[in-house]
């Protein structure tokens, strides 16, 4: 029974399936995966989500675009949201803190890195 | 005591006077005053006598009252000396064991950090193996060119962090080697890239090792013409940080030269190798059967196909 649940905004399918293989390991944590901003703001209608995870490059709707649009929402405001980027400057990490996101991690992403960054912000031992 | 002693005293004088109440028997008056003079004297000692006496025994009294006393605080001391060693005994003991848990606790903290060690092992190697089937998984999925492309591209910039890159199959006459899509360059730039320069590409294609900036994957006398290592964000496409050469039955048919890397990708690791390998083992083949499904109008073979093994 998943206790915890995860919003994957990604478009590309290898880093969703990598994703999806690093948070496997974190138990009781149901991942859903979206293509992209557009996509993943069509599940957050629906569902709300304990973490969302979103790539900042991305068409239709980049993921900064999406962190704003989550955190002025009233139900996904204090949603936990980690950014992840192949843009590795301050200025970008900057940027995505100010709209409100959570964590920032680089590309080429490392599993164990994501696992503990969810875990820290779901404050799972 | 002295009462007694008194009335004995006056009972012996009495016996005495009764003696000598007759005239004839009568002493003398200086008798009598002698006799007198003795009995007081007699009677002083007994009473000094006595009273030393009842001092001493006052005196003696006070001295077992003192020594009871003295037995009292001995016994007392005693009592608390065998405490105090009872203590020390205790102490003695509880420092042994204290050690025992302090040996016991480093024991389990090492244990500890060993498991840990290995459990972070463990954890790197599966994302490891995670990164390496996802690979894999993706380059084979793709049924077509553009397909198998985009995951190499995505591949190469999303797993090994390369930010510059061509990938390069030899022409038909063997005489270059021409890219096929290139990401972070000017196409114009890497289009074409002549064989026999004996450069990093033109060895990487001719000995079919991976070569890359820390100088893995060379002969020993290419290993050491190249620096022991260097910054990966200094490659460039006439210093590739990589050449990883595309094989298929044996035989190499092109390179992936990368030619820059994210800014934060500053040295490639262990598993990057494994992922050069991995390139190197099935992109060609990747690509070289999405081209054939694609020519052959992404028909399926039939059965036969599969059950004639001459090949």
């Amino acid at each position: 029974m998943a206790e915890y649940s995860c919003l994957i905004v990604e478009d590309s399918p290898m880093m969703r399936q990598l994703l999806v293989f690093a948070l496997a390991r974190v138990k009781n944590l149901r991942v859903t995966e979206a293509d992209d901003g557009v996509d993943g703001l069509r599940k957050l209608a629906s569902t709300k989500y304990d973490v969302i995870i979103t790539d900042i490059n991305m068409p239709i709707m980049d993921g900064l675009k999406l962190v704003k649009r989550v955190r002025s929402d009233p139900v996904h405001k204090d949603t936990p949201i980690i950014i992840i980027t192949t843009e590795g400057s301050q200025e970008d990490r900057q940027r995505a803190l100010q709209l409100g996101a959570n964590a920032y991690i680089t590309k080429p992403i490392q599993a164990p890195q994501v696992i503990a960054k969810v875990k820290e912000l779901l404050k799972i031992e | 005591m002295l009462p007694s002693l008194a009335l004995e005293a006056e009972g012996t004088m009495t016996e005495y006077k009764g003696r000598h109440t007759t005239p004839s028997d009568r002493p003398p008056d200086d008798l009598k005053k002698e006799r007198d003079a003795f009995i007081q004297q007699f009677f002083r000692k007994g009473a000094q006598f006595t009273e030393e006496l009842l001092r001493e025994n006052e005196r003696l009294r006070e001295r077992v009252g003192e020594l009871e006393t003295e037995n009292r605080r001995l016994r007392a001391h005693l009592a608390s000396d065998e405490a105090i060693r009872d203590l020390l005994r205790k102490i003695e003991e509880l420092e042994t064991e204290k050690v025992e848990l302090v040996h016991r606790s480093v024991r389990a903290e090492a244990v500890k950090e060993n498991y840990g060690a290995q459990y972070s092992e463990v954890e790197s190697e599966l994302a490891h193996f995670a990164n390496l089937y996802v690979a894999t998984t993706q380059l084979h999925a793709a049924r077509s060119v553009r397909g198998v492309l985009r995951a190499l591209k995505e591949m190469l910039a999303q797993l090994l962090g390369a930010a510059a890159f061509a990938v390069y199959f030899a022409s038909d006459d063997g005489s270059e080697l021409i890219a096929i899509t290139s990401e972070g360059v000017e196409s114009a730039e890497v289009a074409r890239h002549p064989m026999g320069k004996g450069d990093l590409i033109g060895r990487a294609f001719a000995t079919g090792e991976v070569i890359f900036s820390a100088g893995q994957g060379l002969s020993r006398e290419l290993a050491a013409a190249l620096p022991p290592s260097r910054d990966l964000t200094k490659a460039s496409i006439d210093d590739p940080a990589a050449v990883i050469p595309l094989q298929i039955d044996g035989r190499v048919i092109g390179v992936i030269a990368i030619f820059g890397t994210l800014p934060q990708k500053t040295e490639f690791v262990h598993i990057d190798q494994e992922l050069f390998k991995l390139l190197g083992a099935q992109a060609a083949p990747a690509l070289v059967n999405a081209r054939l499904f694609t020519d052959a109008g992404r028909k399926v073979p039939g059965i036969q196909a599969f059950l004639d093994l001459e090949d």
